[in-house]
């Protein structure tokens, strides 16, 4: 389980959060909609500390930090227990895909050579690159690379899955088979917070959807209630396009 | 008739400059060695702007680039010994240390790494900087440590980048080390000028240090392709 407590951030004097409070249960998929600049990637990466949050409390598992005394060590464990899937994929350029797989367990959880091969390569199976192992990023089109982003983030057996955007900067035939990797993943029970602009899609995987805008959480429910039944009028507006297909 | 060379004696000194040239390259590696880690460790302070530190190490690298090396040769040659003779009057320390008995090949190791390391300083800041910075988030959300961070994953990235500067700064320092004779170390160039007295033959001596020197730094180029190709290997793209 994860809780965010009262989480503000500010750049300078922009307040970008401005007390956000989150529960996700253990096995629950929960999107993050919203316009851009709303805050809502800012929030995911205030989970793992790649933002520092200015004040509020991170709480996963058995884990519970407060942003404003948080050490070293804290940040290091909520790191262990969280894996994100970036944007830009951000795979090791210099390590091929079993590498990348590989590197969080033989160094981070110092888990021996040939055990972590053999979780690697489950892993690798389970997102279908088992054909990839020993090619560089670079040498893979960007669905292929962010599906490896996944396994590398799969890899630790995270607390919960923590996914930027991981559509946004595919050509639009590769979204598909990364969507189709997600909705795999979420379906083995992971604990998973998505940030996306794919409507339909977090509307068909999620099990809660959040509208957030300026910072704040506008609105959140059931897929059907956010879609269908929207109570905002800024949620409505937002989703028309989505709701108007459907 | 007078003959412009003595070719004769110029094709028996190579051999003789040649069995020096574990100096020359000792000393130019061995200082690319060194200089390696000063320059990682100053960068690393910049880039993390370590306070005082941070001070210390940029007037070390101006210090450096704005005084000949030939002035900081004679500096570490009559300036080291000075200071380990007032730290063993003065306080008592290095007590074990025998200034006399310190070869001046140790001097040239130091003069060289210390000078080196203050170029490479800048070549390995910006290298490291120039690595994307997803690389850096994408280690940390694994819950990997700053040192794990930058040995596995930026340095050898950063490294892939500076190769060339690198390899021409280190050619560079091939060719400086020919000063080194001026603290009596004897490498390739010393022993071509003890030739060259002997025989009163300058010219041949000269052009032949001037081969060698010429030749171990084409060798030097076709590694540094080699060894840039292979940091470089997971560039490439598609395969099959």
């Amino acid at each position: 389980m994860i809780k965010l407590e009262n989480i503000h951030k500010y750049y300078g004097s922009q307040h970008v959060l401005k007390g956000i409070g989150l529960t996700v249960n253990k096995g629950e998929v929960v999107s993050i909609l919203g316009p851009s600049g709303s805050g809502k990637s800012t929030l995911l990466r205030c989970i793992n500390f790649l933002e520092q949050p200015t004040r509020g409390i991170v709480e996963i598992g058995d884990k519970r930090v407060d942003a404003e005394s948080a050490s070293k060590a804290d940040i290091v464990t909520l790191r262990n227990s969280t894996g994100m899937v970036f944007q830009q994929y951000n795979l090791f350029k210099n390590f091929t895909v079993l590498q990348n797989v590989m590197v969080g367990l033989t160094s981070v959880k110092r888990v021996h050579k040939v055990e972590a091969k053999k979780k690697s390569l489950e892993i690798l199976e389970r997102v279908g690159l088992t054909n990839r192992l020993s090619h560089y990023p670079a040498q893979l089109s960007g669905g292929q690379q962010q599906r490896v982003g996944i396994a590398r983030a799969l890899a630790l057996n995270p607390e919960v899955l923590l996914f930027d955007e991981p559509t946004s900067s595919l050509d639009p035939e590769l979204v598909d088979e990364v969507l189709t990797t997600i909705k795999k993943v979420a379906s083995e029970g992971n604990t998973m917070l998505i940030v996306t602009h794919e409507l339909n899609f977090a509307r068909e995987i999620s099990d809660r959807v959040i509208f957030m805008e300026d910072g704040v959480i506008i609105e959140e429910g059931t897929p059907e209630q956010i879609f269908n039944h929207p109570k905002a009028e800024r949620t409505k507006q937002f989703l028309g396009k989505a709701i108007r297909t459907k | 008739m007078e003959n412009l060379l003595d070719i004769n004696f110029l094709i028996e000194s190579i051999p003789a400059i040649i069995s020096r040239l574990p100096i020359t390259i000792g000393i130019a590696v061995g200082s690319l060695i060194l200089s390696l880690f000063i320059g990682v460790i100053t960068a690393l302070i910049k880039i993390y702007r370590v306070p005082v530190l941070r001070v210390i190490s940029s007037i070390y690298v101006s210090f450096i680039r704005g005084t000949p090396l030939l002035v900081q040769i004679y500096l570490v040659f009559y300036g080291i010994p000075k200071i380990i003779y007032y730290l063993q009057i003065q306080y008592g320390w290095l007590q074990s240390a025998d200034v006399n008995s310190i070869p001046p090949e140790v001097y040239a190791l130091v003069a060289f790494s210390v000078n080196l390391g203050a170029y490479l300083s800048e070549t390995i800041r910006s290298a490291i900087e120039s690595v994307d910075r997803g690389q850096f988030e994408a280690a940390k959300s694994i819950g990997m440590t700053p040192a794990q961070m930058m040995l596995q994953i930026i340095f050898p990235q950063a490294l892939a980048v500076a190769i060339p500067n690198l390899g021409n700064m280190f050619i560079s320092t091939i060719k400086d080390t020919s000063l080194v004779f001026i603290i009596g170390v004897i490498d390739i160039m010393g022993q071509a000028k003890i030739l060259g007295s002997r025989g009163l033959a300058f010219f041949e001596v000269y052009i032949g240090v001037s081969i060698v020197y010429w030749i171990l730094c084409i060798v030097v180029e076709r590694l540094l392709v080699l060894i840039e190709k292979r940091a470089r290997r997971y560039e490439r793209g598609i395969a099959s």
